[in-house]
């Protein structure tokens, strides 16, 4: 299975902000709420993490947990294509 | 007592001298080949040619006829056909098949039956007469129609059973090979009317407007899948002096809704009018629902018609199917024809499909594809890429009914049914 690299899941999620308007900052501890990274986004970069790969995440796999900042959604999705 | 013997001379239908052009022949409906037919029976046409002379021979003999190509009947379906009593043969298939296995029934004479298109499910059999396949009645001008679809459909009866019954009705029937190049073979033989689905019009539009323009075409009917504003402004863009009809039939309720203002959606008023012999028509918890006098076999009275119908200013839109137009986001409804409609109405848009996608957090999202304007052959250069048409949507959609992935495509596809989404 190809996987995506923490970099590359970065510059996805830069696109879908670029797209809504937005800006991704360099920094993996912005907060998502000030970056106005929400639900909507967050989905669609799964769908994009599943379109460069051909394989599709198992959401149900892995527990909850806070997903608070542009870090936590990288390495979320690291470990999601791991699962 | 003496019985008068009527003389054996089968009575042709009254339009048994109407031209028509099949497989590259001009012939009539008198010239086609003459069948023996068990009954009842399931026939399964191979060609255009067969599956029209099984309809002249029930126009002639009432044989009891299920009609299909033998391409939509699997062998589930075959097995089920002959459980229920038929026949089951093909025509003018190019080796000899499986020998028929006779009826295992008794015939009703005069029955015919249809297999609905299955985009619910298995294919199921409505049944039906000549009678009331026959929608258009009364003095028509005269026309030469194109004949695009699957045979043994119901928009396939809906042309054959004009021809049939009256003279000065034309067919050009369009073989499945056939399909990308209608406009051509419309063009030599005259066709003026012509009948298809949205997406069979987006395809020749697509293909080739040039080639589109040059039928000369007075009659345009669209039917069989939800008609949007953007195909009827185009088609009126070539066509400016033509007929533009829309209507709204299936094998359970016949032609039911026939719209020739030229707009999508059909007048509010229409709704909940009762008049004898024209169909009733309600939408009921956001499903159209109709009483239809041409309703198959058994489907009297009110039919949900699993259609989605929403009432917008003074006009009733037909979307798409309950069960697919639906799409949850996050618990929010998104209805997928809405969506469509917004995404066909950008101008370098010729085609698109919405649908659902599982995604995590919101159980689904929207995505869809898209065909950009421009040939096939000739690629316009501005293509619009997949921000800009979630930017043309963002600006008319509320945030979770806009497509965030959209996929570009460069042929608008299509099924033996003449539909994108079945």
């Amino acid at each position: 299975m190809k996987e995506l690299s923490r970099a590359q899941i970065r510059d996805l999620m830069g696109e879908v902000l670029k797209n809504q308007g937005k800006a991704l900052p360099a920094d993996d501890a912005a907060d998502l709420r000030e970056v106005g990274f929400r639900s909507l986004d967050f989905s669609e970069l799964a769908l994009r993490v599943e379109d460069a790969t051909g394989e599709e995440l198992n959401f149900d796999a892995p527990g909850l947990r806070r997903i608070a900042t542009v870090g936590d959604v990288l390495d979320f999705l690291v470990e999601l294509q791991r699962q | 007592m003496s019985v008068e013997t009527a003389a054996q001379t089968p009575v042709h239908p009254a339009g048994a001298d109407n031209r028509i052009v099949v497989d590259g022949a001009t012939l009539t409906w008198r010239d086609l080949p003459e069948l023996t037919l068990p009954e009842p029976v399931a026939a399964l046409a191979h060609s255009a040619r067969y599956a029209l002379a099984a309809a002249r021979h029930h126009a002639v003999h009432g044989t009891e006829l299920l009609l299909s190509t033998a391409s939509r009947v699997d062998a589930a379906m075959r097995t089920e056909l002959r459980a229920a009593g038929f026949a089951v043969t093909e025509l003018g298939a190019p080796t000899a098949g499986d020998p028929t296995a006779p009826a295992a029934r008794a015939a009703e004479s005069g029955r015919l039956w249809l297999l609905t298109s299955g985009s619910t499910g298995r294919p199921k059999r409505v049944g039906h007469t000549l009678e009331s396949l026959t929608t258009v009645r009364g003095q028509q001008p005269a026309r030469t129609w194109l004949c695009p679809y699957a045979p043994g459909t119901y928009a396939w009866w809906q042309v054959v059973t004009l021809s049939l019954t009256q003279p000065g009705q034309h067919l050009v029937v369009v073989e499945p090979d056939q399909l990308d190049d209608w406009p051509a073979l419309a063009a030599e033989h005259g066709v003026d009317a012509a009948s298809g689905t949205p997406t069979f019009w987006r395809r020749a539009l697509h293909r080739d407007p040039a080639g589109l323009a040059r039928v000369p075409l007075r009659q345009l009917t669209l039917g069989g899948e939800p008609v949007d504003q953007t195909i009827l402004d185009r088609l009126r863009e070539v066509f400016p002096a033509a007929r533009i009809s829309w209507i709204y039939a299936s094998s359970e309720v016949g032609a039911a809704i026939v719209v020739h203002d030229g707009r999508a959606g059909f007048p509010v008023d229409w709704l909940d009018r009762a008049a004898p012999g024209r169909p009733t028509i309600g939408v009921r918890d956001g499903e159209l629902v109709i009483t239809s006098p041409y309703h198959g076999a058994g489907l009297d009275g009110p039919v949900r018609t699993g259609d989605r119908a929403q009432v917008s200013g003074d006009r009733v839109l037909i979307t798409g199917r309950l069960d697919a137009d639906e799409i949850n986001v996050g618990g929010s409804k998104v209805s997928a024809g809405v969506v469509r409609d917004v995404l066909t109405a950008h101008p370098r848009v010729a085609w698109a499909r919405v649908t659902g996608r599982r995604a995590p957090l919101l159980g689904h999202m929207v995505v869809a594809e898209v065909v950009p304007t421009g040939t096939a052959s000739s690629p316009d250069e501005a293509t619009p890429d997949e921000a800009t048409l979630v930017r043309w949507c963002a600006d008319q959609l509320p945030e979770y009914a806009v497509p965030r992935r959209i996929r570009v495509l460069t042929e608008i596809p299509v099924k033996e049914t003449l539909k994108s989404d079945v």
